[in-house]
């Protein structure tokens, strides 16, 4: 891996440059690197990730924002795309400082896994996903298997005329076994999907039995009877319960849309939303997590930022533009997906902190409904107070016990209605963070994480 | 160099670097992209020039039968930097195994490519002027309105210039434009103290159409304040009917997929001939569907795009092939080689990225006999008309999709009546003959087809899909 370091000068040269005309900015320098292999019965397709690397300068430019991007890192190239900038931004004819504070953090972090993947001959993680593959054709019915594995080194470097300068590489690993069954023309498929900030180790869940019964999972889902529909209790599993978090109070607490009064949420700041034992978090800090960023695209540290403290919501997520508008700190959560795509306030790591119920208990207190498991996708509407989970199957629940296997299944419902539904959430033995990806809007998708335990509460079920 | 109406020259450049024997394509783009943000009615930021240029490599090796495929995509196009890519994408080859005895790549042609229409030229020649004057006019649209703002948007230009070129001697290329307009148009005031409502539109199109927005703008007010007053949604097995904006979320991901090489090696494609559809529905994959986002002259591997029926009259008629499953088949590449396929079927615009797939281009449904979007109303009797989902994100494998009603109408004796919200409507979007599914439930098909990104369709009546509402 090239050492971003190394343009630093040519970098800072190109911020002086800038300061003559704008009050402030930035720049990300962005390189990764990385590989893959995905096999199926009959095909095996190794990767490499794409040798891309850039910059984007952003300037204040009077009453609004600024930036310029390029693919190409040679100081020619560095300086052409100043030049362009500096025609925007001349041509302002306003020149309030900018919103917010600049940081001056200067930090670097090199996260160095015990062993990284970039030590792992590629023959031996062939090898790994071939073993997962037959583990799961293993089981009888299992028609075929796709097994991804992969692996990248993301090297961000920031720097800005207030003087921050932070470095960071984070090395991303992430494994996913789709065992498929097939039966009279009908498919169906489970999923074992993990992955986070580290080395080898994050794919040591690929263990002979658990993806086994991945497999006897796709199988039993051929002869899965469509879900109930209607209102009725639902208990989350924990991906579904991570899913929730991030489209119920992770989406809607992106304080760019609190500035934008795009949010039901922003009138009901300090309001009480949920029971007492309802706490949901984002978490740039959390341990290996997938969605882990020791600093933010505007140098400031992710952290754990609490969104609903014990049933009250109390904050949000914040860049420095949204931090200055509400008169508090920013919360290392203003993310670029790439050095070619524009900063948001997003989300890290967005979970429900675990309760003190057991499973068992829970599923007796559920009496008659459903158990959602392996969420596959969720969608939130920050306006309306509406979202949409999608899960990829379940089982009944009746008279408190665990019934039959269902199909996939929709969860949909008001946030407010289904959050202040919540009767219960489970011990922390269940916790557990799934790594994803998330858009702004429909674009700009970036690594996310999300989980929680079990969570009983009330919505509406539908087809998916 | 150039070719096909464009001055780049990035992939003959890297062509003429390759000193290799056996069969390689590449795939190259430069981009300039010109973003404006929106934050309510004023400008939050505007981007641009950002600028890519970039190649994706892919390199062939045959042994035992089989073929061995690397690929490595770079933006470093120095003599080291495509030394580097060649021998990174044979590496790759080596690790490679798919069941083709040899791949056809394609050659060059005589005359001109295939016409369709994709470069937006007013766009691509001032392409910041073009988008301000766009983004000055959809503002402009709102004025006078007291009760209805945009809150959040952008419009985003991409303008590039594609170049192919592999060891069978193509040397091709094209110059095409892409514009995504997200607009959250929002609700509010009034004494009833209703919370405020938002209409969230998603369009990617070929070209800047100001002209088009006055009209657009009411529409997606007059959708905004209906959700504000929107009841319950209804439940049960309806009479739904689906518009072409609605259609692009749910077929494409399926169709795509299901009717493909890719789907055929996995076991999982319908045989030719059987019937997955109701006899009154034919559909064609459409690579030149003019101002489509998913047409082009060739595809992405230099192959002439064409409209292929794959469902004639409900029976499946045709698979889409890229060269590597062709290969695998022996058959021959469709022209359905795309690159830059994200979640959700969006289309990404660094397409070099990535090594192409076989999919499908624009769905194309052959207009029906039902007539007008009322007619098709009528038909329904009492049922629901879907104006947007909130994501319907179909299973490509298992066909089956779903989505919470964002907004919709009720139709009560043959006529849209008040809005709904809320709850879900989904099923199955193509299954075995025998099986119920969305194309085989299909009673009426209106007699005007409308083009939505990755759909061309008429407005479609499904009796019945499963409807979920409030009080189900």
């Amino acid at each position: 891996m090239r050492d971003l370091r190394a343009l630093e000068s040519d970098l800072l040269h190109a911020l002086q440059r800038l300061e003559r005309i704008t009050k402030f900015a930035d720049v990300l320098v962005e390189a990764s690197e990385g590989e893959g292999i995905r096999i199926e019965r009959k095909a095996v397709t190794p990767s490499r990730q794409p040798t891309l690397r850039g910059a984007v300068f952003r300037a204040w430019a009077g009453e609004r924002w600024a930036e310029v991007a390029t693919s190409s890192l040679d100081a020619l190239a560095i300086s052409r795309t100043v030049e362009a900038l500096e025609r925007v931004v001349s041509k302002a004819t306003r020149s309030p400082d900018p919103p917010g504070e600049a940081n001056t953090a200067r930090k670097e972090w090199i996260d160095r896994p015990a062993r990284p993947m970039r030590d792992v001959p590629f023959e031996e993680t062939i090898s790994l996903a071939k073993d997962a593959q037959a583990w799961a054709m293993g089981v009888p019915g299992v028609h075929d298997c796709q097994v991804s594995i992969a692996w990248s080194e993301e090297e961000r470097f920031y720097l800005n005329t207030a003087g921050a300068r932070c470095y960071q590489v984070l090395p991303r690993v992430h494994g996913l076994v789709v065992p498929l069954a097939m039966e009279g023309g009908r498919v169906e498929f489970d999923a074992l999907i993990d992955g986070g900030l580290g080395g080898r180790e994050r794919l040591d869940f690929l263990r002979p039995e658990t993806v086994a019964q991945f497999g006897r999972n796709a199988t039993e889902l051929l002869h899965a009877a469509a879900p109930p529909t209607g209102e009725m209790e639902v208990l989350l599993d924990p991906s579904t319960t991570g899913t929730l978090a991030h489209e119920s109070f992770g989406h809607g607490t992106e304080a760019d849309q609190f500035v934008r009064d795009r949010s039901y949420l922003k009138p009901i700041l300090g309001s009480v939303v949920g029971p007492e034992f309802l706490t949901i978090v984002d978490d740039g800090a959390y341990p290996g997590g997938w969605g882990t960023i020791p600093s933010d695209d505007e140098g400031h540290p992710g952290q754990r930022t609490v969104l609903v403290d014990r049933g009250r919501f109390v904050g949000g997520l914040h860049d420095r533009e949204t931090a200055a508008a509400f008169h508090v700190p920013a919360t290392g959560n203003a993310r670029r997906a790439d050095f070619l795509s524009r900063l948001f306030v997003r989300m890290t790591n967005t979970y429900v902190e675990p309760g003190d119920w057991s499973l068992e208990e829970l599923v007796r207190e559920t009496k008659d409904g459903i158990l959602m498991e392996r969420a596959t996708s969720g969608i939130e509407d920050p306006q309306g107070g509406q979202m949409q989970l999608k899960v990829k199957k379940g089982h009944r629940i009746v008279h408190g016990e665990r019934k039959e296997l269902v199909t996939s299944m929709a969860l949909s419902g008001k946030v407010l209605d289904v959050l202040r539904a919540v009767r219960g959430v489970s011990h922390r033995p269940d916790f557990e963070i799934s790594p994803g990806f998330c858009g702004k809007g429909q674009t700009d998708l970036l690594p996310v994480g999300s989980g929680g335990t079990y969570l009983l509460t009330t919505a509406i079920v539908g087809p998916a | 160099m150039s070719a096909g109406g464009t001055a780049a020259d990035t992939a003959f450049r890297v062509a003429d670097r390759v000193r290799a024997a056996g069969p390689w394509d590449v795939f190259a783009e430069r981009t300039r992209r010109y973003e404006i943000h929106l934050n309510g009615r004023s400008i939050e930021m505007v981007r641009g020039p950002i600028e890519v240029e970039g190649y994706g490599l892919r390199v062939l090796r045959y042994r035992d039968g089989r073929t061995g495929a690397g690929f490595q995509a770079s933006t470093d196009g120095s003599d080291a930097g495509i030394s580097a890519s060649f021998a990174s994408a044979e590496k790759l080859s080596r690790f490679s195994s798919f069941p083709a005895k040899k791949v056809d790549l394609p050659s060059p042609r005589s005359g001109a490519l295939p016409a369709t229409e994709v470069l937006d030229r007013t766009l691509w020649d001032d392409p910041l002027g073009s988008l301000q004057e766009y983004v000055h006019v959809l503002l402009g649209a709102f004025d006078g309105k007291t009760d209805v703002a945009p809150s959040f948007g952008s419009v985003r230009a991409t303008l590039t210039e594609t170049t192919l070129a592999n060891s069978a001697g193509l040397r091709t290329g094209y110059a095409h434009t892409t514009v995504d307009l997200e607009v959250a148009v929002k609700s509010f005031g009034g004494a009833e103290g209703a919370p405020p409502g938002e209409y969230w539109v998603n369009e990617a199109t070929r070209r800047l159409e100001p002209g088009r927005l006055g009209p657009l703008v009411e529409e997606w007010c007059r959708y905004a304040r209906d959700v504000r007053r929107a009841g319950p949604t209804p439940s049960g097995d309806l009479p739904v009917v689906l518009p072409a904006s609605v259609l692009t979320g749910i077929l494409p991901s399926v169709i795509g997929f299901r009717l493909t090489g890719g789907a055929r090696l996995l076991e999982i494609a319908p045989p030719l001939g059987s019937p997955w559809a109701a006899e009154s529905i034919s559909i064609h994959d459409d690579g030149l569907a003019p101002w489509a986002i998913a047409s082009s002259p060739v595809d992405d591997e230099g192959t002439p795009q064409h409209r292929r029926t794959v469902l004639d009259r409900g029976a499946v008629s045709a698979l889409l092939y890229d060269t590597i499953h062709a290969g695998a088949f022996e058959t021959a590449s469709t022209g359905n080689a795309l690159r830059g396929i994200q979640l959700g079927g969006f289309r990404d615009w660094r397409r070099f990225l990535q090594p192409a797939h076989a999919i499908s281009t624009t769905v194309a449904i052959e207009p029906g006999s039902g007539g007008t979007d009322a007619e098709v109303i009528e038909a329904a009797g009492d049922g629901i008309w879907v104006q947007q989902l909130g994501w319907a994100i179909p299973d490509p494998i298992s066909g089956a999709f779903g989505g919470e009603l964002r907004i919709g109408y009720r139709i009560r004796n043959g006529r849209l009546a008040e809005p709904i919200r809320g709850g879900s409507v989904g099923g199955v979007v193509m299954a075995p003959p025998g099986a119920p599914s969305l194309l085989s439930r299909i009673e009426a098909i209106g007699s005007t087809a409308t083009l939505c990104e990755w759909v061309r369709s008429p407005t479609l009546l499904v009796r019945p899909l499963t409807v979920v509402g409030v009080r189900g």
